[in-house]
């Protein structure tokens, strides 16, 4: 048997060749997956192992800083002497404070040295520090000199011994390129400057104090971490610091970064998971068509005296070898694409790790998966190949019959109905804890229902759909019409691909829609400026820049907001744990510049009074009421203030208020980013001649651009619309696996109606009609698939407004033309993947179909 | 193949009147395959089939009846000779034109899956006519489904006819467009004798009431003996011809040619 399992697939090779690439697809996106993923968190790793040198690190405990985003500790800090103090441990080198902060270097092209998603900082260049050992030129000495990080100076274009600009805290400096560092490590995009270490104290430590210190061991003293750590603990808790091995540092480093990773890796996995469903049913299709084409052959082999089980078995060997092939070229397709993905990356000036990302676990899990599906979406043909009995394969018509769909209708439309009561009562009841919990979950039912339920629902639909083309394409519309329904289970199995990416995306776009419209929504009625002042997120507005805006005669007011971090708890000392964001709001911007859309007591009496104002999220996250007293702590020092208002603006966020005068007694004004001043131009004033000079004040600091009030709410929307487009990649590759899911499912339908397509031609049908038949199927498939999905992705979407409306969500919008366009790609889709099946059933010879033998 | 010497057999056979001849054949040759596998289905056929008759064609399994009746409806391409349906060369069209004739002017009638399971009874009696685009004559559509009796079957599938139903539709289609000429390849086949007796009664009646020329390919005398004329083929040629048969007369002239046959191979 096995011998003619072998022959079988090298005889109908060309048949085998679309499961194979089904499977191949598959694994790869599988693979791809798992290599990507590695392939990020082995850069990121390097990328730790090659800046988090030390032996040993002291810090502030538990800080809950993050590396990763390059947050700043909102602790109050350790004194930079402490530095001294741990020098004179026995065993210790050298002891560095950590010093970090954003800036930005203008390149050779005169502007801004930028890589789209990494961050732009400035570390101190300590020669002592062995992850910067890799120097050429020399090391920068004073405020007019800085080094470059190797591939940043690559993408800046510049080379040592040029003169540029960088952008520090919002001020230019001119400086001299002196030195380029290699830290031995792609560094993944960032832009990376070092500065000498009292340049870069005077900007990132204003108040002389680090969130820790990196402790090199002397080499001489041959201790090891834990030692280091051992000698290193009373000092350190001596000052109220904790001592920690390098090992453990770069554990802890890691696994942050894991965590962010852990996202993406799963929304990846979603799709590598669908595409593995549309890949098994493309298998089990492909099985499926080359069972039913040889049923005669089975029949025979059954009559001659093979067991059914044999028959089985041979099936099944051929799926697992179209399994392993298919799987193989799978897994080389899949590091193809992460390698594709890599130089894509590094277009963008994104430098990842060159390590090629292949794992043996990898490797095996896409072949076992690849193998695994194949043999199980073959099982079920093989199974019906078995047990026809052979009297019944000889005969012409092999009936196969269809079971009953009424199980399945009502477990689909349950899990329907559960999931939309689910939603719904999330809807309804917004304020309830586990709203998002039943949301999730609901949205999750709502959509494995729809599929469950396809195949009673896709028929109902496509009949609705075909309406049109019965109508006018006659008989070509009735004629597909039937081909699609006559298989429910099949149909809905080949639009399913479509519906779940669709549905996605549906959800995606209605989000995307009513986040722009909540935006401008809560910018028109919250904010009143005629101009913004707009950095990007690690840059700030320089406050030398905002007194030369407010000195303009047509200016009537312009006011930012310095955000920065502290720890406040109520009634109780806050913790590293506790980290707040707190927004310095001047008072006399609220109800002119910004108007807050919910109060409670006022706003304005209770930041001139020296009080606090939070946040109506936050208050409610946290319990707290007007009249608690909230212990803040900053890098300057500890302060009880008052709640004197709680009060809700999306543009400030969730985060506690204070005036600028108290929150300089916390925070340094060198660590009070502000990357939004709204200008109000004077009565009377020439708006076009302000804009003028907003700008011309604001071109010397690279980095803020003026924006009027529409550009201020669409450059919020496209960051929403660059989430987006990532959606929109990931259905590009669930559009490509639709395609082959309809090319396959019309093959297979083709194969199977040999003799009523002879007799169609017999009769008179042309071989355009007949091409017509078969792309007016194809599209309907495709529609009813867009159509499922994104009327089940809209719906859910729409219920998130009424949930989330208190974080700013406060519209519904649909956006119809996206969606339109949704419709004529589904269209377009449904003609594409007719194409192949059309051409193959043009060719199909009339006599051969209607001939009896 | 020896030439005929019985004398009951008409030498020259299928010589008919030429002016009423609706689809005919001349030194018609079909060849498959070549050199070693080489199966010569038809050697030489002339032919002339009348209008307004149904005529049968018989013979043994292998005797090129199903090659001769493909070729004339423009299903297949012969390898030499000419074939004229209702004054217009088959054997030089084009797939184009061919698909144009088998739409308009021929209608076929086959032994088994003659109808689109997709569609209803009327849907497919009128199929040739929907992807011709042409009107459906209401007159004639009732005239033939009342003939066919099938007036209460119409909105179903052919799932839910019985055989007998099933080929009674597919000759209401193979009627309904009017076509020149209707070709039945075993319209009967599968029948059972009832059944069997209703579906050549009615094409016979089509023959008889409407002025419709058919063609019918069988093996069973007793389809053959409704015809007006049969004609006899073996080893891909003409060898006899009967008119206005009766079972009894096919089943002896079939029983003439096996021997016949019989007495050649000793």
């Amino acid at each position: 048997m096995r011998r003619i399992a072998w022959r079988a697939v090298r005889a109908h090779l060309g048949q085998f060749a679309m499961s194979i690439v089904a499977v191949a697809l598959g694994v790869a996106f599988v693979t791809g997956t798992f290599s990507l993923r590695e392939m990020l968190s082995s850069t990121f790793d390097e990328i730790v192992g090659a800046s988090t040198t030390a032996d040993a690190y002291v810090r502030v405990p538990d800080d809950g800083s993050n590396v990763v985003s390059g947050e700043r500790s909102a602790a109050p800090g350790l004194p930079l002497s402490l530095a001294g103090t741990l020098e004179q441990v026995p065993g210790v080198q050298a002891v560095i404070p950590s010093l970090s902060g954003p800036i930005t270097l203008v390149g050779a092209s005169g502007t801004a040295v930028r890589s789209t998603q990494a961050p732009s900082f400035a570390l101190a260049y300590d020669r002592r520090d062995p992850s910067v050992a890799g120097l050429t030129g020399r090391a920068p000495v004073g405020r007019d000199e800085i080094a470059v990080e190797r591939h940043t100076l690559d993408s800046s274009g510049l080379h040592v011994g040029d003169r540029t600009k960088v952008v520090l805290l919002g001020d230019v400096h001119d400086v001299t390129v002196v030195g380029a560092v290699d830290f031995g490590a792609p560094m993944a995009g960032a832009t990376i400057v070092l500065l000498d270490p009292s340049v870069e104290e005077a900007a990132f430590a204003p108040a002389g104090t680090t969130s820790s210190f990196q402790v090199y061991a002397d080499r001489s003293a041959g201790l090891t971490e834990q030692q280091l750590v051992d000698r290193l603990a009373p000092v350190a808790s001596g000052a109220h610091a904790q001592a920690l091995t390098g090992a453990a540092m770069r554990t802890e480093t890691s696994s942050q970064i894991s965590k962010q990773l852990g996202f993406v890796s799963t929304f990846l996995l979603v799709f590598a998971l669908l595409a593995l469903f549309v890949g098994a049913f493309i298998i089990a299709n492909t099985f499926t068509m080359s069972v039913r084409q040889r049923m005669r052959e089975f029949a025979l082999l059954r009559a001659v005296g093979a067991s059914p089980r044999q028959v089985f078995g041979s099936i099944l060997t051929q799926s697992a070898l179209v399994g392993v092939v298919g799987s193989a070229i799978g897994v080389l397709g899949g590091l193809g694409l992460v390698e594709l993905i890599g130089v894509v990356l590094q277009r963008m000036d994104m430098t990842l790790s060159t390590r090629v990302p292949l794992s043996t676990s990898t490797v095996l899990i896409g072949l076992l998966v690849g193998t695994g599906v194949s043999v199980a979406a073959a099982s079920l043909p093989a199974r019906r190949a078995a047990v026809v009995p052979p009297v019944e394969a000889m005969r012409d018509e092999v009936t196969v019959n269809e079971r009953s769909l009424r199980l399945r209708a009502w477990a689909g439309l349950v899990l329907v109905v559960a999931g939309a009561a689910a939603v719904v009562v999330a809807a309804v009841r917004p304020h309830l804890g586990s709203a998002g919990t039943l949301l999730g979950v609901g949205a999750g039912f709502v959509l494995i229902g729809t599929l469950v339920v396809g195949p009673v629902v896709v028929p109902a639909v496509v009949r609705l759909l075909a309406a049109p083309a019965v109508a006018w394409l006659r008989p070509v519309g009735r004629l597909a019409r039937g081909n699609v329904v006559r298989n429910p289970r099949r149909a809905a199995n080949t639009a399913g691909a479509l519906t779940i990416g669709m549905a996605l995306v549906g959800a995606a776009a209605v989000i995307a829609a009513s986040t722009q419209a909540s935006v401008g929504s809560l910018v028109s009625t919250e904010v009143s400026a005629d101009y913004v002042l707009r950095t990007g997120m690690s840059d700030t507005v320089a406050p030398a820049l905002l007194q030369k805006v407010r000195a303009l005669p047509s200016v009537q007011q312009a006011e930012g907001f310095p955000w920065t971090h502290v720890l406040a708890a109520v009634g109780r000392a806050p913790t590293g744990a506790d980290g707040q964001a707190l927004v310095a709001v001047e008072p006399t911007m609220v109800g002119s510049l910004l108007r807050p859309s919910s109060t409670e007591g006022s706003v304005t009496q209770a930041l001139t009074g020296g009080e606090l104002v939070a946040d109506k999220l936050l208050a409610k996250d946290k319990g707290w009421k007007i009249g608690d007293t909230v212990a803040v702590t900053g890098p300057l020092g500890e302060k009880s203030l008052r709640i004197g208002a709680i009060a809700r603006s999306g543009a400030v966020g969730q985060a506690l208020w204070a005036s600028p005068s108290v929150v300089d007694t916390l925070v340094p004004s060198a660590q009070q980013p502000d990357t939004t001043v709204l200008v109000k131009a004077a009565a009377g004033a020439d708006l076009n001649a302000l804009r003028t000079q907003l700008t011309d004040l604001s071109r010397p600091y690279y980095v803020v651009s003026v924006m009027d009030s529409k550009q201020f709410v669409d450059g919020l929307a496209a960051q929403v619309n660059q989430m987006l487009a990532i959606l929109y990649a990931l259905l590009g590759l669930s559009v490509a696996i639709a395609v082959l899911g309809i090319v396959n499912t019309l093959a297979l339908s083709v194969i199977e109606r040999t003799r009523e397509i002879g007799l169609l031609r017999a009769v008179g049908l042309g071989r355009l009609q007949l091409s017509g038949v078969i792309t007016v199927e194809s599209v309907l498939t495709a529609v009813c698939g867009t159509v499922i999905g994104l009327a089940v992705g809209i719906g859910l979407a729409a219920s998130l407004p009424r949930l989330y409306a208190d974080q700013g969500l406060s519209q519904l919008s649909v956006p119809g033309s996206s969606l339109a366009g949704m419709l004529v790609l589904a269209v377009l889709v449904g003609v594409v993947a007719a194409v192949w099946p059309a051409v193959r059933a043009a060719r199909l010879p009339v006599l051969d179909a209607v001939a009896q033998e | 193949m020896t030439p005929m010497t019985s004398s009951e057999l008409s030498p020259a056979p299928a010589a008919a009147p030429a002016t009423g001849a609706i689809a005919s054949a001349r030194a018609l040759t079909k060849v498959y395959g070549s050199g070693s596998t080489e199966v010569h289905a038809l050697r030489g056929i002339d032919v002339d089939l009348g209008r307004g008759e149904l005529t049968a064609i018989m013979g043994p399994s292998g005797s090129g009846k199903s090659t001769l009746m493909h070729c004339l409806a423009g299903l297949d391409r012969p390898t030499s000779g000419t074939v004229v349906v209702d004054g217009q060369e088959v054997s030089a069209m084009s797939e184009r034109r061919l698909t144009k004739l088998r739409r308009d002017r021929v209608g076929f009638i086959f032994q088994a899956f003659n109808l689109v399971p997709t569609l209803t009874a009327a849907e497919n009696i009128t199929l040739p006519l929907d992807i011709a685009r042409r009107p459906v004559d209401r007159g004639l559509f009732d005239e033939v489904v009342d003939a066919v009796g099938l007036r209460d079957r119409l909105t179903h599938k052919p799932a839910e006819l019985s055989g007998g139903q099933q080929q009674r539709v597919a000759c209401a289609r193979a009627l309904v467009s009017r076509p020149a000429v209707v070709f039945a390849d075993e319209p009967t086949g599968n029948l059972d004798s009832h059944a069997s007796a209703e579906v050549l009664g009615f094409l016979r009646r089509s023959v008889d009431t409407l002025g419709q020329s058919v063609v019918m390919v069988t093996h069973d005398p007793r389809a053959a003996s409704y015809a007006h004329r049969v004609l006899f083929l073996a080893d891909g040629l003409f060898v006899a011809e009967l008119t206005d048969p009766t079972a009894a007369s096919v089943l002896d002239m079939l029983a003439g040619l096996e021997g016949l046959a019989a007495r050649s191979r000793s």
